[in-house]
Formats: structure tokens, C-alpha cells, sequence
């Protein structure tokens, strides 16, 4: 009887230890955060700093939530740097501060969102094309858009909205991280939650299990579409205007979060819950590096040395995790 | 040789067994080409003068030796992303250890191309040996070398940072002979090295092997960890190369100077046929690919078309070349 239920909690942790150690790592970043700021400016961190935090990696938790969800399927989605670029520049050309305006503008940012990733979806999936050649290729024309709606950084965003989406004197913030997760714990136990799964783990054993795998990659791409347009909301919520630029750093965060969120790029394991600590690592680091005095030129240098050690200790850890599931199951195996 | 004894004969010549899908996707990519050069040609007859011309092929070339490690990386069916920074730290490198002057050109080159090497192994090693996904390990060093870059040069604002390079790096690649630039010259023996290793060299094979079915390609003896490391070095190599022509072509190292890159040279590969998935494609069909995309460039340019429009124009034509040939047999 021990044998087995020894042998269900390394099934468990095997399954499970990307997570931790997403949440972990989480952790360790907060505390992280507090001592240097507390080394800094001898207080700990206050209220406002936490709410400004939160605020600040909202962008990020929503593009790489959408990233997440692609990546499971075994794609990539380069273009939501674009798709940032194009929404925060639409909501800043043309948001007024009237209710009708932000909830109409808000709709319709998200439906470009959608229709990119639609776009992106069908070219992969009907196209037949490598999802890398064409997220690049959307990504360029996205830019060239963003670049037309706005050529100069600037545009106006309602004060009333970005008391909503990018208050730094309330934790509403994490209002919208919560909806995140609540979307996503709902997700996994539909239909389309699962069959992300199964087209991500072996596209090929879905079909044959009578998945429509073509759908499901793009309805990935429709969901990272619409997050990635989300993200360019609270960009320019955040920043109060627009920016043509202002989404392509978040191509390369996205991955960093999806990679420590414990997301595999081989497709089919992870959690958007474990993205989500990702993109809170992410956006703490630079605080942390801030408040350790870090000379800011070599912030990507240790983002750099924090993405592969992360991996690496991922790695660890599952094949730590995996060597005890084998070991108790050979145990068990002896006993019957 | 069964094979090769049918080829040769010439009663048994096949020419259905010759043309092959990636003999094909080539002969588009440089129909692409030389379809585009009419068009420009038309639009804008100055376009097909001799100095356009050779100032179209020095930018190809650039694109081009970047597109020497995307190919041999897409063909074991990788992926670079540090080749925008080490590029960048390439140009900064040799302006800064060359700048003493023609003496310290030797040791500025081999520290320059040396670092390129080194970044490339490591991301060789990480996905060879560590089974790092080669998109995040080579996001990883990027962000390495970005940040060593930007660190040690103070963001370029260090005292040798924005001087020119050796002057005879300069003469000797800005220089033309019989109308042709130094730098094209070099590009056009990278091509015909490249072509060698990959068609005649059993190197060349053992990539192709790996980049088909690595599990097959082990147990036929292949050491498919040792063709990635190498295919990896070779492709820091080059964006290091890549590094110095730019440097030497704008005299001096820039910020950002990496950036199109990135783009462009996977850019090349596909329009040139060589797939992401590994095991098809040639660097003839990339070289190819760097043409199109600059004459590309030309026609919009001297059509004053501006930025963002290029920028519309650039996804939409990889997105049709690739929809005309670039398609996979099957997605699941």
C-alpha cells in the first residue's frame, strides 16, 4: 500500500516540479526584492512600491500567458511583440476619456488582437507554413503598421483608464493576474484546455483520437492574439500614451517568463500559472538589479545567465523527479 | 554507387531524380531575383548601373555572412538568435582592439573572430550536450553578450569605442578590385566554401544526416553532438564576421547596429528554401535569398516609399515566396 502511494506522489511531483519550482523561484525573488530594497532605502518595500510592481508586470503576464498557451501546442509566436506594437498605438491614437469610447476602443483593440492571431493560426495551420517564418513575417508587417497608426511615440490615454488598468496606488493589479489565472484553471478543464495538451504532447495521436488539430493550433494563436492585444492595453495604460516601439522587448520577456514558468518548448507540459510566477521573476529581477546597485548596462547580461540557469536547474529537477518515479516504480514493480 | 553509375551514363540519366524539391526551391529563389532586378529595373533604370549594383551586393553580403550560420543552424533544424549581439560586439571589438592601427590588426581580428567562436560553442555545447532548446539558449547568450557589450564599453562612451578600425582593414575592404568591393569579394569566397563544405565534404553531410533524423544519424555512426557544437561555433564564427564588414563598411562600430539582422537572415534562408524543420535547404539558395530581400529594399527605396510601408511589405512577401514553395508536406 506505501509502494503505491509513494509511486502517486512521484507521478505527482514529476508532473508538478516545473511549477514549484516556478513558484520557488518566485519566492526567492520576492525575498530577493525586499532585502535590496530594504539594504537600499533602509525601509521595507511600501505599499506603493508593491502596487507600482504589480502594475508594471501586468503587460508581461498577459503576452506570456498567450505565449505560454502556443508554446504548449509546440509552436512559437514571435508576432505578439507586433501585435503590442499595433494595440497600444490604436488605443492611444484613439481612446477618449468617455466611458462608451474606452469600453468600444478597449473591444475592438482586442479583436485586432484576435484577428492577428487568426491570421498567424491559418497560415500555420491551412498555410502549412513553419509557425517561426510566419510570426516573423506578421511581426514585420505588424511593426509596419504600429509605425503608420503612430509614427511618433505619443498619443493620449484617458487618466480614468489608467486608474483601472495600471493603478499604482491600489493592488487592483492584481485583480487582472487573478482573472488570468482563474481563465486558465477553467481552460484546462475544457475541451480546448485538454486538447492543447494532447496536440502539444503528439499532434499526430490527438488527430487519431479525433482531435481537430488544425483548429486547435489556431485557436492557441486567436488566444495569444487577444492576450498580446490585453498587453498592449496596459502598456499604454501604464505609460498614458503610445509607443510603435514599446512591445518588442516584450518578445524576449515573453520566452524568459514561458521558460521559467517551467513551460517545455517541447510542447504539451507546463501551467500558465507557472508562466505567470515566470513574468513575476522577470519584472522583479530588474527591480532587484536596480536596488543592487547593478549598473543597468549589464541587465541583460544577468537575464541572460538567469534564463539559462533556470533551465538548467528545470532540467535538473525534472530528471531528479523522473529518476525517483522510476526508481519507486521498478520498487513496486519488485513487490508485485 | 548504383546511383552514381546511373547518373553518369548517359542513357540513365534521370533528370526527375536531379531535380529535386531543394534544386527547385534554389531555381525559384533566384528566379525571385532576377525577376525583381527587371522589375527594379524598369521602375528605376538606375538601379542596374554598375555602383547600384555593387553598393546592392556589399549589403546582400552582409546579410549573407549572418545567413552562413542561420542556414547551417536551420539545417540541423536550430535556430540562432545571438547572432544580433554577437555581430554587434564583433564590430565594436575590432574598432576597439584595431584602433591602435595597421600593427594590431592581426591580434584585433583573431580576438574578434576568436569571441564569435567562443560564443557560438557555448551555445553548441548547451544545446549538444545540456539539451537546451536552441531558442532559448541562444536567446540566452544574446542577452549575454549584449550585456558584456554594453557593460564593459560603458555603452559605447569608452575612449577608443567610436574610433575607426585599422586603416588597413579598411582600404582593404572598402577597396574595389576591377569594380568589385573587398567585402564582396570575401562573400563570394565564403559562398563557394560554404557550397564545398556542404555538397562535397563529409562534414556537409553529417549535417544533413543530423538535420533529417538525429536518432537515425547517431546509430549510423554520425557524432550528431559534435556536428552541433561545430554548426553552432560556425555560426557565432560568422556573425562575428559580419561584424567586422559592417564595422569597416560604416567606419566604426554603432549601437544597435545588429538589430535588422536577426530578421533578415532567417529571411534569407526561407525565401532561399532552406526549411526551419532541418535537413533541407542549401546556403545557394540563402545567397539567393539576400539578394531578393535587397533589391527588395532598393526598388522600395527608390520608389521613396516610406519605412513602415517597407516594413508591411518585407512580411508580406516572405509570407507569399513561402506560401508559393515553402510549404510543409503535412501539418498534423
Amino acid at each position: 500500500m506505501s509502494v503505491v502511494r509513494r509511486s502517486r506522489w512521484s507521478y505527482l511531483s514529476l508532473q508538478q516540479a516545473p511549477l514549484l519550482l516556478a513558484f520557488v523561484m518566485l519566492g526567492i525573488t520576492v525575498a530577493a526584492y525586499v532585502l535590496f530594497f530594504d539594504l537600499r532605502l533602509h525601509h521595507l518595500p511600501t505599499a506603493f512600491a508593491w502596487d507600482s510592481t504589480i502594475s508594471n508586470a501586468l503587460p508581461l503576464v498577459f503576452v506570456a500567458a498567450g505565449q505560454g498557451i502556443v508554446v504548449l501546442t509546440r509552436s512559437l509566436d514571435l508576432s505578439v511583440g507586433g501585435i503590442m506594437d499595433l494595440t497600444n498605438s490604436l488605443a492611444a491614437t484613439h481612446m477618449h476619456s468617455s466611458v462608451p469610447s474606452m469600453l468600444l476602443w478597449s473591444l475592438i483593440v482586442l479583436a485586432v488582437g484576435g484577428a492577428t492571431g487568426l491570421v498567424n493560426g491559418l497560415l500555420v495551420t491551412v498555410g502549412r507554413l513553419q509557425p517561426i517564418v510566419v510570426t516573423i513575417a506578421t511581426m514585420s508587417i505588424l511593426q509596419g503598421l504600429a509605425a503608420w497608426v503612430l509614427p511618433q511615440p505619443g498619443g493620449n490615454i484617458p487618466a480614468s483608464y489608467t486608474n483601472i488598468l495600471a493603478n499604482s496606488n491600489s493592488p487592483l493589479g492584481l485583480v487582472f493576474i487573478g482573472v488570468v489565472a482563474v481563465f486558465w484553471l477553467l481552460l484546462r478543464r475544457f475541451r480546448l484546455g485538454i486538447a492543447l495538451y494532447a496536440v502539444g504532447n503528439d499532434a499526430e495521436a490527438a488527430n487519431a483520437l479525433g482531435i481537430n488539430v488544425r483548429r486547435i493550433r489556431t485557436s492557441a494563436f486567436v488566444l495569444s492574439g487577444i492576450m498580446s492585444a490585453a498587453a498592449g492595453l496596459f502598456l499604454a495604460a501604464g505609460s498614458s500614451g503610445g509607443d510603435a516601439t514599446g512591445g518588442d522587448s516584450y518578445l524576449l520577456a515573453s520566452f524568459a517568463a514561458v521558460v521559467l514558468g517551467g513551460v517545455s518548448f517541447f510542447g504539451g507540459r507546463g501551467s500558465v500559472i507557472g508562466v505567470v510566477c515566470g513574468a513575476g521573476v522577470v519584472t522583479l529581477l530588474v527591480s532587484v538589479l536596480f536596488y543592487a546597485n547593478v549598473n543597468s548596462f549589464y541587465e541583460s547580461f544577468y537575464q541572460g545567465i538567469f534564463l539559462i540557469g533556470a533551465v538548467l536547474l528545470g532540467m535538473v529537477v525534472t530528471s531528479l523527479a523522473q529518476r525517483r518515479a522510476r526508481g519507486s516504480l521498478r520498487r513496486s514493480r519488485r513487490r508485485w | 554507387m548504383a546511383d552514381s553509375a546511373a547518373g553518369t551514363s548517359p542513357v540513365g540519366w534521370d533528370w526527375t531524380k536531379w531535380w529535386t524539391t531543394q534544386r527547385r526551391n534554389i531555381a525559384y529563389s533566384f528566379g525571385t531575383v532576377v525577376l525583381l532586378v527587371i522589375i527594379g529595373g524598369i521602375l528605376k533604370p538606375g538601379i542596374l548601373s554598375g555602383s547600384s549594383l555593387s553598393v546592392l551586393a556589399e549589403l546582400a553580403s552582409f546579410v549573407g555572412f549572418v545567413g552562413v550560420g542561420q542556414t547551417l543552424v536551420f539545417l540541423l533544424g536550430g535556430i540562432d538568435f545571438s547572432v544580433v549581439w554577437v555581430l554587434n560586439a564583433g564590430a565594436i571589438l575590432i574598432a576597439v582592439e584595431s584602433a591602435a592601427g595597421n600593427g594590431s590588426l592581426p591580434g584585433a581580428l583573431a580576438i574578434t573572430l576568436g569571441m564569435g567562436l567562443a560564443v557560438g560553442l557555448a551555445n553548441g555545447i548547451g544545446v549538444a550536450y545540456f539539451s537546451i532548446p536552441a531558442i532559448v539558449m541562444t536567446l540566452g547568450a544574446n542577452g549575454i553578450v549584449e550585456g558584456l557589450s554594453l557593460g564593459l564599453s560603458g555603452g559605447l562612451t569608452c575612449n577608443t569605442c567610436k574610433d575607426p578600425p585599422a586603416p588597413a582593414l579598411l582600404t582593404g575592404l572598402n577597396g574595389k578590385l576591377a569594380g568589385v568591393p573587398g567585402d564582396v569579394l570575401v562573400w563570394v569566397g565564403v559562398i563557394l566554401l560554404v557550397s564545398l563544405l556542404l555538397s562535397g565534404s563529409t562534414f556537409g553531410r553529417r549535417i544533413y544526416a543530423t538535420g533529417v533524423n538525429p536518432a537515425a544519424s547517431y546509430l549510423a555512426g554520425v557524432g550528431i553532438r559534435g556536428v552541433t557544437v561545430a554548426v553552432y561555433a560556425l555560426s557565432g564564427l560568422f556573425a562575428a564576421v559580419a561584424g567586422i564588414m559592417l564595422a569597416a563598411n560604416s567606419g566604426g562600430a554603432s549601437l544597435g547596429l545588429g538589430n535588422p539582422y536577426l530578421l533578415e537572415s532567417i529571411a534569407a534562408a526561407v525565401i532561399g528554401g532552406v526549411s526551419v524543420l532541418g535537413g533541407r535547404g542549401h546556403y545557394v539558395g540563402t545567397v539567393a535569398g539576400c539578394l531578393t530581400l535587397v533589391v527588395l529594399v532598393a526598388i522600395l527605396n527608390a520608389e521613396l516609399i516610406p519605412d513602415y510601408v517597407r516594413s508591411i511589405v518585407y512580411g508580406a512577401v516572405i509570407i507569399v515566396i513561402v506560401l508559393l514553395y515553402g510549404r510543409e508536406k503535412q501539418v498534423a
